[in-house]
């Protein structure tokens, strides 16, 4: 299968430090620094009124109280004077008077010169990556993946981390080889590493005769396993795609996915400036139908939690995030805002095939309740709506959930997480982190029966569904479709 | 704590500069807490910004407040000062 074996030179990350934050500079040294570049623009500068009002915004009480409170929630410098600024801007929303609100700017002007100077240290650390590299690292963050060129990179190797990790998926959706948990202290940049991602093995600097062995295997070895494409045959199994953006959804359709069985809406909440608004939100779901081209396309409603800090949906911090405010808990707090989404699902329905997927539900109020504001949004919709089984709770009440829900979607990996109770970024407990574990296949099988006994359909959208193993034993227990992440692995599977 | 109440009467209200001068006035009363009130909220006189969020124009109605070891004097020269500026 694409995705599990590869040769490259390997290429060890070198960060300022490890947390995956550029630190270098304090805030004491940015403020310090903006202060002596504002002294020096009023002693020489053309508006010496202006930089002294400056000066005094960069000293302001408020500001800083802000900025201590927002590092203290866990925010870098960077972020924290980034949300202060947003924050502080809000007090002078209301305000009529255009000279007034005109000041914003000069609150903007400050912080984005605290900022520059906060991340002027930072840099791109793979700005150096060399093609058919094989990124070696202690540990990568999804925003890594942005950074480095993928195209350059022949697979991905961790201390920490595990497949069903962000990175972990991204990786897999474009078919680069990654192994986590793997022992990296042997390695030095530009040795060649044997890498076979499917029994986490690494091979540095091998033999002539390890090298072609391994390029044979590589010949044979990246295909789908044959057992595969018939269980998913053999059982009248949807393939669907996995996607995180249109371009996704292109790719999937064009590799003959049958639909879109996961559309992530979290991108459209998270690392952005503002809180997208109805209409915002509605052209991307359009576009998204659009895409689909016919086939039926799930959103998900936003899964944001403590752990994803997103403009204008102010969570506390959570000591534990994964238990916390967040999927569905989270819409059902903020109904103003959630009603923005369904709205603009419900007006992008009328382009196409939608259905619309609440995650992290444990209750069968949650859906009622999710459902009466769909109502109240449209009286005579028809929208279907659908809960993701990724708690062991839901997986629990299934057969009452099956009597108010449209369709079920089973999210694999956070299902096996929170069913053996094992943190899936936790290499040391990741053994138990089995999508085969009889536990949760015992869980799959009480939600496939429940959703069976009431006639609707029941998919698979987690990664593990892309492990032919995974798929087999799903495909035996009854699920109707399996959305899968990596393009490459869907047209394997719906051969055109 | 002592408070006086005021009406704007500059014709440009109190804008950056002197919002700016106000600051450091109120500043040069250390200990002493100033606080600035309209009908739409209630702000710490120290703090630039929050002085500029009350969009203080002419004719706007504002209430002093001053606490503290020199409570009297910050009130008798902050409300000087916004007669005046």
């Amino acid at each position: 299968m694409e995705g599990t074996l590869a040769i490259g030179k390997a290429w060890i990350l070198h960060r300022k430090n490890e947390t995956g934050q550029c630190s270098g500079r304090t805030l004491d040294e940015a403020f310090g620094h903006e202060a002596s570049r504002l002294k020096e623009y009023i002693e020489n500068g053309p508006a010496p009124e202006v930089f002294s009002a400056h000066l005094e915004i960069l000293e302001d009480p408020l500001l800083h109280d802000t900025i201590q409170r927002n590092v203290a929630e866990g925010m870098t410098p960077a972020e924290a004077v980034k949300a202060a600024a947003k924050e502080i801007s809000g007090m002078f929303n209301e305000v009529g008077d255009d000279y007034f609100k005109a000041r914003i700017d000069d609150l903007r002007d400050v912080c984005e010169g605290i900022v520059e100077y906060l991340d002027e240290t930072c840099g791109n650390p793979f700005e150096n990556l060399p093609d058919d590299a094989v990124v070696v690292a202690q540990e990568l963050f999804p925003s890594d993946t942005v950074k480095m060129d993928l195209g350059k990179v022949k697979a991905i190797v961790t201390r920490k981390g595990s497949t069903t990790s962000h990175v972990g998926i991204i990786a897999r959706s474009r078919g680069i080889p990654f192994v986590p948990g793997a022992d990296i202290d042997g390695i030095t940049t530009g040795d060649l590493l044997l890498i076979d991602a499917g029994n986490s093995l690494v091979k540095i600097n091998p033999t002539i005769n390890e090298v072609e062995a391994f390029r044979n295997m590589m010949a044979k070895g990246n295909e789908v396993p044959e057992t595969m494409i018939q269980s998913i045959r053999e059982n009248g199994v949807k393939v669907l795609g996995n996607a995180g953006s249109i371009k996704d959804i292109e790719e999937a359709i064009r590799n003959g996915a049958d639909g879109i069985g996961l559309f992530r809406t979290e991108f459209l909440f998270l690392d952005r400036d503002e809180r997208p608004s109805e209409e915002d939100q509605y052209q991307i779901y359009k576009e998204a139908v659009e895409a689909c081209q016919g086939r039926p396309l799930t959103i998900r409603t936003m899964d944001i939690g403590g752990d994803k800090p997103s403009p204008g949906l102010i969570i506390p911090k959570e000591d534990n995030p994964y238990l916390g405010m967040r999927g569905i808990r989270l819409s059902l707090s903020l109904p103003e805002i959630f009603k923005e989404q369904i709205r603009a699902i419900l007006r992008a329905s009328a382009h196409g095939k939608v259905r619309m997927m609440l995650p992290m539900v444990t209750r069968v109020e949650e859906l009622i309740q999710a459902k009466e504001l769909v109502e109240e949004c449209d009286s005579s919709s028809d929208l279907e709506i659908g809960v993701m089984i990724e708690t062991p709770a839901a997986a629990l009440i299934s057969d009452l959930l099956a009597e108010e829900a449209d369709f079920f979607s089973i999210g694999t990996n956070d299902l096996t997480q929170y069913v053996m109770a094992a943190d899936r970024g936790n290499a040391s407990v990741s053994y138990l982190n089995d999508p085969l574990d009889e536990a949760v296949v015992r869980a799959v099988k009480i939600v496939v029966e429940a959703a069976h006994k009431k006639g609707i359909p029941v998919g698979v959208c987690g990664e593990a569904g892309s492990d032919p193993e995974v798929a087999k034993v799903l495909c035996e227990l009854g699920v109707d479709s399996l959305s899968l992440g990596s393009p490459a692995l869907i047209k394997e599977l719906r051969p055109l | 704590m002592i408070a006086k109440k005021l009406t704007i009467g500059a014709p440009d209200g109190l804008h950056a500069r002197p919002a700016g001068d106000l600051v450091k006035l109120v500043k040069s009363f250390p200990g002493t807490q100033v606080t600035m009130s309209t009908a739409v909220r209630s702000v710490n006189a120290s703090s630039i910004l929050s002085i500029l969020s009350l969009a203080l124009k002419k004719g706007t109605e504002v209430e002093i407040k001053a606490v503290g070891p020199d409570e009297e004097k910050a009130l008798a020269e902050v409300t000087r000062f916004l007669e005046s500026f």
